[in-house]
């Protein structure tokens, strides 16, 4: 499988601060998310591939190229900014045909480009409204769109669901999701929102200070483990004490009771320390690894 | 009975597998579309009606003189040069209102984060804004003095014997009208690149002009005993003396038309530009050169500095 996006060793400083040191990844065909808190690098990564800036040191190529040195190289990219970008004043038909032609495609395949993009997108009917009269998540489609318009070999999306209410979201990510499966159009999904890249990528870059922290497929950071979790409607500080008292390993986690399961038998004792205290069983199943737990790790 | 064709179309998404021109068609576009703004096409009505009377205003001078030569040619009336002294306070003020909208509004919304991450450069960029804006001011000056040229030559009693007699008007507005219209382009985009709000830059670039105009007016201004009879006549001594043609130079509307004048072989009203008549030709010529060349470095500069 060949790397649609390689960094090497890629360092950047601004100053004496590092954003990003001798920092070495690939990303394949697929949709895979740049995850990381605040400050983790993911916006300098993404302006290092974009040719934005110039690394300190080290390489970011784009299917082999350069894109600081390579200007022609951007075309293979589409970009979809966390903030405002859109103007007002004109139509998404007008908007979408336009940057198709900056991103180098002929006026007449930019016109066709737009109308589909934009149908693919969920706005056909829409296209000649001003873009201001949008709401949000009709800007975030236009946004998308046009980072889609020129039909790139990867789009970087920058925090492509904030701002957006509960339905708006999930209709982002299946959109993310259709462009990466259906169009075939690589992705690179950077967020902070686990969520959004649990249910959406392939796999997962995550970084942290500037480094990489993990790197790998999402199932290897969401599999099922031995540990189940319990939800009771009630007494659950009894239950936690009696499993305690059982010698199995209970935490409280969130409304849950984690428990690290050993061996069968503990099984059997988890039943009685329930039927003991009388409590109300709502919930009871193994508990899936999370993202987060990369980061709670840490923590510990 | 006939069977129905049916067609059957595949509304899945196609890759694109046409062709891609790259940086140039990049450029094209921008030109383009800073084209399509100044005139309002693609935008609603509201945004062509400015463009449109700026046209019917700066196009009004040169149809009413136009219209006058064919009814009176005995009488001496303005030429070519007196055009550029009418028009180019009319081009000052399309270039305030109109040029910040080429360059304030990428910034204010952001879409210049888009421009940049496409197969352009800053430079790629603001050429082809200044391009686009340079090319629709060119249009409205020369289309001015072609209706002028029209009239006087309609009007004259033998027009091919006035096209034989005046022919070096021709290359001559055309010169002129290049330098007005590079320097009434320059700077307001220049201006624009350091504030996201048109109406900022416009205020701006109008005051500029006014206030440079006023203050090399006071200092080039002759006495109170000089004024009338001597004053036009230009030979009054103004309040700063022989520091005065100097301070002719900071007047940048009067550079400009100082050059016109030059091109145009006519010499410079007393007042204004004409001071600046009183030094070499090469210091306005240099002083227009310096503030293009400023300009453009003042434009460039700040959008190397553009982060996105």
């Amino acid at each position: 499988m060949t790397s649609l996006l390689k960094a090497s060793a890629l360092t950047k400083h601004y100053g004496s601060t590092i954003a990003l040191e001798s920092v070495d990844f690939e990303v394949f065909e697929g949709i895979t998310g740049l995850l990381g808190p605040n400050g983790a690098g993911k916006s300098t990564a993404i302006k290092l591939f974009l040719g934005l800036l110039k690394p300190t040191s080290g390489t970011a190529e784009v299917s082999g190229k350069n894109p600081y040195e390579s200007i022609e190289s951007r075309s293979l990219l589409g970009y979809m900014p966390e903030g405002d970008c859109l103007p007002t004043g004109i139509t998404a038909s007008e908007f979408l045909t336009h940057m198709a032609q900056v991103s180098g495609l002929p006026p007449a395949y930019a016109r066709t480009r737009a109308a589909d993009i934009l149908r693919h997108v969920g706005l056909d009917e829409e296209r000649y409204r001003s873009i201001g009269q949008y709401s949000s998540g009709m800007k975030q489609r236009v946004k998308l769109a046009q980072a889609l318009v020129h039909d790139p070999v990867i789009v970087l999306l920058d925090e492509p669901t904030v701002g957006l209410d509960p339905g708006g979201r999930e209709e982002m990510l299946e959109l993310i999701r259709r462009t990466g499966r259906e169009f075939g159009i690589s992705i690179i999904l950077s967020t902070h929102l686990m969520g959004d890249v649990e249910s959406t990528c392939e796999r997962i870059i995550v970084l942290d200070e500037g480094r990489v922290k993990e790197a790998g497929d999402v199932s290897m950071y969401t599999k099922e483990t031995q540990n189940i979790f319990i939800d009771v409607d009630d007494k659950r500080s009894e239950l936690l004490t009696a499993l305690i008292s059982r010698g199995i390993e209970a935490t409280i986690e969130g409304s849950s009771i984690a428990v690290v399961l050993e061996n069968e038998v503990q099984s059997d004792a988890i039943r009685d320390a329930i039927v003991e205290v009388d409590a109300q069983l709502r919930r009871m199943g193994p508990r899936r690894q999370q993202l987060a737990d990369i980061f709670r790790d840490d923590r510990k | 009975m006939t069977e129905s064709a049916g067609e059957l179309f595949d509304l899945g998404y196609k890759r694109y597998e046409g062709p891609r021109e790259g940086r140039m068609r990049a450029r094209k576009a921008i030109f383009t579309n800073g084209v399509r703004t100044i005139l309002g096409l693609g935008r609603s009505s509201s945004a062509k009606v400015l463009p449109i009377i700026f046209f019917v205003v700066v196009m009004a001078p040169a149809v009413v003189l136009a219209l006058v030569a064919s009814q009176a040619s005995e009488l001496d009336l303005p030429g070519h040069s007196d055009y550029y002294q009418i028009v180019s306070i009319l081009l000052i003020l399309f270039s305030a209102i109109i040029a910040p909208e080429l360059l304030c509004p990428d910034r204010r919304t952001g879409v210049i984060g888009l421009y940049l991450v496409r197969p352009l450069t800053v430079t790629d960029y603001l050429a082809g804004r200044w391009l686009a804006f340079f090319s629709i001011t060119l249009l409205l000056v020369y289309s001015g003095q072609v209706i002028l040229l029209l009239g006087l030559t309609l009007s004259a009693e033998s027009p091919g014997e006035y096209l034989q007699d005046n022919w070096l008007d021709v290359p001559r507005f055309l010169a002129a009208g290049f330098l007005i219209a590079l320097f009434t382009t320059t700077l307001p985009l220049a201006i624009s690149a350091f504030t996201t709000r048109k109406a900022y830059a416009a205020a701006f670039v109008i005051g500029i002009f006014i206030i440079s105009s006023a203050v090399a007016g006071i200092l080039t201004e002759c006495e109170d005993h000089d004024r009338g009879a001597a004053r036009g006549a230009g030979q009054c001594e103004p309040l700063t003396g022989d520091y005065a043609k100097w301070f002719g130079l900071i007047d940048v509307r009067g550079v400009t038309v100082h050059l016109s004048d030059l091109i145009f072989d006519v010499e410079s009203t007393p007042e204004g530009s004409g001071r600046i008549a009183e030094l070499h030709n090469i210091i306005p010529i240099s002083t227009y050169v310096g503030m293009l060349g400023g300009l453009t470095f003042m434009l460039w500069w700040r959008y190397r500095r553009i982060t996105v």
